[in-house]
């Protein structure tokens, strides 16, 4: 910034500055309260926009995009609401007339940027006047930065950030110049802090925020923060991809329903939700929960699915998908509000349709006891997945939330689940462009076949506890693994599928190859690269003759499995025998781990 | 120009929360004063719920890890009750060398008193394997009345870095121009005593100044002559026994 003053010119400069602090300070505010799925550009040169005040901030918000300054006079307040929205308790599915009635929105946090003019000041001149006031601005803009960080609302942020706004609240934000008074009542809950005005030219900046103190009434899954401890029973994740792409399909297919915990009058989409949470259970609640992880510690949940999630739901997506889309934000500065409030579908993100789902989503849910279909079908997809657990401590939870971000933020909705399927089966999680929409109908319908031939299968948990119990014999280090989980499924080639059985004897060739050169920085992430590998198909040759060799009464022919190897039937007897085989691995398992854990402390 | 000081309320700390507490105040303290750019970067304490900001800066983050390792080191072989930081800043004035001495003069405009009460039962290890102390015991009257100081502490903890806001945005006046440059842009220097500086008034032989050996090593420095334009960032570290 050019801070060489003339006496004419410092005017103009002042109101440069002004305008650049209004902008950044809502930048700060948005960013810190409102999350955006855009790629952190923290790396690389800093904008020269970005340099105002010292603060590099990165990429403005999406949102900051369409609102429009040009016609805003500096003299205004610049007021900007943080709204938590939740559904309403008292809302029932026949009343869908009109979406206030479903969502309850509370202004948690309301700050006032302004200039106050102040006639009676002596006007500053000289060079000093404005150097010091932008000084001081950029001292002033450092705390409001920090306290944003220590308000009660930026729980919630974190919260809805890192579960990719599949949580059961949303927060928005509406920008004008005028606010109507809190009532009584909220004010009773509200403080306000108000940072040490400016003097600037004639007047001074001033901010002051207006916050709720508790946001406890609100229910919003507690952030807990658990102290980190050692997960003796924690299962890596990479079940979290065959999850994703599972229930992407089956939207289009409506194969999904069937095997779900479908929460009272939730439709179809919303349960994969529920099965994300339920799956990880309380391991969902810590690892979500931990503040100090960047990124969820829920698995990740495909985003994808809920773009086109229909019926019930499309209400709450319309209203999500407005949330962001900058495009349908009015010009009128004076009277901006949040998407929410403006018409129209957008090409915005989809990922935040989840938000438009609140109050469906519930951490605790029904015990999942869903098999997992994807989790042979493309060893491909494991591969990038593994590289993904190397920038996190813990396997593949979430490797794909700081991934699909940048693709996230640009792709139209509708195309979203295609795009992302599609970069699956390339294996470029991070990849933005859309490929052959052909690969995901051939997914979906693999998917939806594997899915029903697994329910059917009785078969299927056998194998991948064999699968487990031989690869525990040659990695010995993971002994965190419990096998005995029911949700741990064996990547049963689609019966039904001889194209895609091919595929998968070619993919995981590839994943061995690729598992191994993909070294594991952390033990977790090894963990999840041990469970990935267990469920690829190739390997499972081999542990199904081992298996046989232990319970002798899998039949593996030593190819891909077809469907009369898995639904061959057998008798109780064998079922005891394998039973017994497999609670011997369990006990093994469960001594090593402790050993393990002992030996770590 | 004056100088300001800041006494930080006293925190009640134990030996394995010693590193996340101080690297959370004085990280907060020096994001607010490092008024060069800086890339912000937020960071999650691990025994809190609490975020604070660091500047982003490679060397400064290690410069105070050093720092508080020496802190820790100190605590461990004085085990005194109370323990206290200084983080000052300073402008360098240039001074003439004379054929007799370099004499670079330091005008200290801000100083930090961090307060550190550390619990007097140290335990066997800690620093970098803390986090096992974290574990949550299973429903003692111990674990209880540790969940209670903990929650004591994380409440003071975000007591003073909400002391630290309110104290730099009273007090910008006597912050001196910022130089242009990137990161921590005025020099900085952290000391660590045993003793008390309290309200102005000293309770032990504590200096209300650099020790000595800062100013020793502040003239061994021997900075070039056109410093005065350019600031350079130095830690000192300084231990005062």
């Amino acid at each position: 910034m050019d801070l060489h003053s003339y006496p004419q010119g410092e005017h103009g400069r002042f109101e440069q500055i002004l305008n650049q602090f209004l902008l950044k300070s809502l930048h700060i505010i948005l960013d810190s309260r409102v999350p955006a799925n855009r790629p952190s550009s923290r790396n690389g040169e800093v904008k020269k926009s970005d340099k105002w005040f010292n603060l590099a901030l990165g990429d403005r918000p999406a949102a900051m995009d369409s609102l429009s300054f040009w016609n805003r006079s500096l003299m205004e307040p610049m007021i900007i609401d943080i709204i938590l929205v939740q559904e309403s308790p008292n809302y029932s599915p026949d009343h869908v007339s009109s979406s206030s009635e479903m969502y309850t929105e509370t202004v948690v946090e309301r700050w006032t940027v302004q200039y106050e003019y102040q006639r009676a000041m002596a006007p500053q001149t000289g060079d000093a006047s404005y150097k010091k006031t932008y000084k001081k601005s950029i001292i002033l803009l450092r705390s409001v930065y920090s306290m944003l960080r220590l308000l009660p609302a930026y729980k919630a942020f974190r919260k809805l950030q890192s579960l990719n706004r599949n949580c059961d609240f949303d927060i928005n934000y509406k920008v004008c110049s005028f606010s109507s008074p809190f009532s009584r009542t909220e004010e009773e809950s509200m403080k306000k802090y108000s940072f040490i005005p400016v003097d600037a030219q004639q007047g001074r900046l001033s901010v002051s925020v207006i916050y709720r103190k508790d946001l406890s009434d609100f229910n919003l899954d507690s952030f807990v923060s658990c102290p980190p401890e050692i997960i003796i029973d924690y299962v890596g994740s990479p079940l979290t991809e065959p999850m994703r792409e599972f229930p992407s399909t089956s939207s289009e297919k409506g194969a999904r329903a069937t095997s779900f915990p479908i929460r009272g009058k939730q439709s179809t989409p919303s349960s994969p939700f529920q099965r994300r949470h339920s799956w990880t259970s309380g391991l969902h609640r810590d690892l979500s929960s931990l503040p100090n992880k960047p990124f969820s510690g829920s698995p990740p949940l495909n985003r994808s699915p809920y773009e086109y999630s229909t019926s019930p739901t499309d209400v709450y997506i319309h209203k999500s998908q407005n949330q962001r889309s900058p495009s349908n934000h009015r010009t009128t500065f004076d009277d901006l509000l949040s998407p929410p409030f403006s018409p129209s579908p957008s090409p915005s993100p989809p990922t935040y349709i989840s938000g438009g789902i609140p109050g469906r989503l519930r951490s605790e849910t029904a015990p999942m006891s869903i098999p997992h279909p994807m989790m042979g079908r493309s060893p491909r997809y494991l591969s990038p997945n593994l590289s993904d657990p190397s920038r996190h401590s813990l396997p593949p939870l979430s490797p794909r939330n700081l991934k699909f971000d940048p693709s996230s933020h640009e792709s139209p909705s509708g195309i979203r689940l295609m795009r992302k399927s599609d970069s699956l089966r390339s294996g470029d999680l991070s990849s933005g462009s859309i490929n052959s929409s052909q690969k995901v109908s051939r997914d979906a319908k693999e998917d939806s076949g594997r899915f029903s031939s697994l329910l059917s299968s009785s078969s299927s948990p056998r194998v991948g506890f064999s699968r487990s119990s031989s690869r525990l014999s040659f990695q010995e280090d993971f002994g965190d693994l419990d096998f005995s989980c029911p949700f741990i499924v064996d990547d049963v080639d689609p019966p039904d599928n001889q194209s895609s059985q091919n595929l998968d004897g070619r993919n995981s060739s590839e994943v061995s190859s690729q598992a191994s050169s993909t070294t594991k920085k952390s033990q977790d992430a090894a963990v999840g690269e041990l469970v990935h590998m267990l469920k690829t198909a190739p390997p499972l040759r081999q542990d199904s003759i081992y298996n046989t060799s232990q319970s002798s009464k899998i039949d593996f022919d030593g190819e891909v499995g077809t469907v009369s190897d898995f639904f061959k039937p057998r008798k109780t007897s064998d079922a005891l025998e394998e039973l017994k085989v497999y609670k011997e691995m369990k006990d093994l398992l469960l001594s090593r781990s402790v050993s393990h854990v002992a030996g770590k402390e | 120009m004056n100088s300001e000081v800041c006494q930080l309320k006293e925190l009640e700390v134990e030996h394995f929360e010693i590193r996340e507490v101080l690297r959370c105040i004085l990280h907060t303290i020096l994001f607010h004063r490092a008024l060069g750019l800086v890339r912000p970067k937020d960071v999650d304490l691990e025994l809190f719920e609490i975020t604070y900001v660091q500047c982003g800066d490679v060397e400064l983050d290690r410069k105070i890890d050093d720092k508080i390792d020496q802190f820790i080191d100190r605590v461990e072989k004085h085990p005194n009750k109370k323990n206290q930081i200084c983080l000052s800043f300073y402008e360098v004035k240039n001074k003439q060398a004379t054929w007799f001495t370099n004499k670079v003069e330091r005008l200290y405009w801000e100083q930090w008193y961090i307060n550190l009460n550390v619990a007097q039962h140290p335990k066997g290890h800690f620093g970098k394997s803390h986090h096992s102390k974290v574990v949550v015991d299973r429903g003692d009257t111990a674990a209880d009345e540790r969940s209670a100081r903990r929650a004591a502490l994380e409440a003071s903890l975000r007591d003073v870095l909400f002391q630290i806001i309110r104290f730099v945005n009273e007090k910008k006046d006597h912050v001196p121009p910022i130089p242009n440059l990137e990161g921590v842009s005025f020099p900085y220097e952290i000391t660590i005593s045993r003793f008390r500086i309290w309200d102005g008034h000293v309770q032990e032989d504590a200096p209300n100044r650099a020790s000595n050996d800062a100013q020793l090593t502040s003239k061994a420095l021997k900075l070039p002559r056109s410093f005065s334009s350019s600031f350079v960032m130095r830690s000192i570290i300084c231990v005062n026994c």
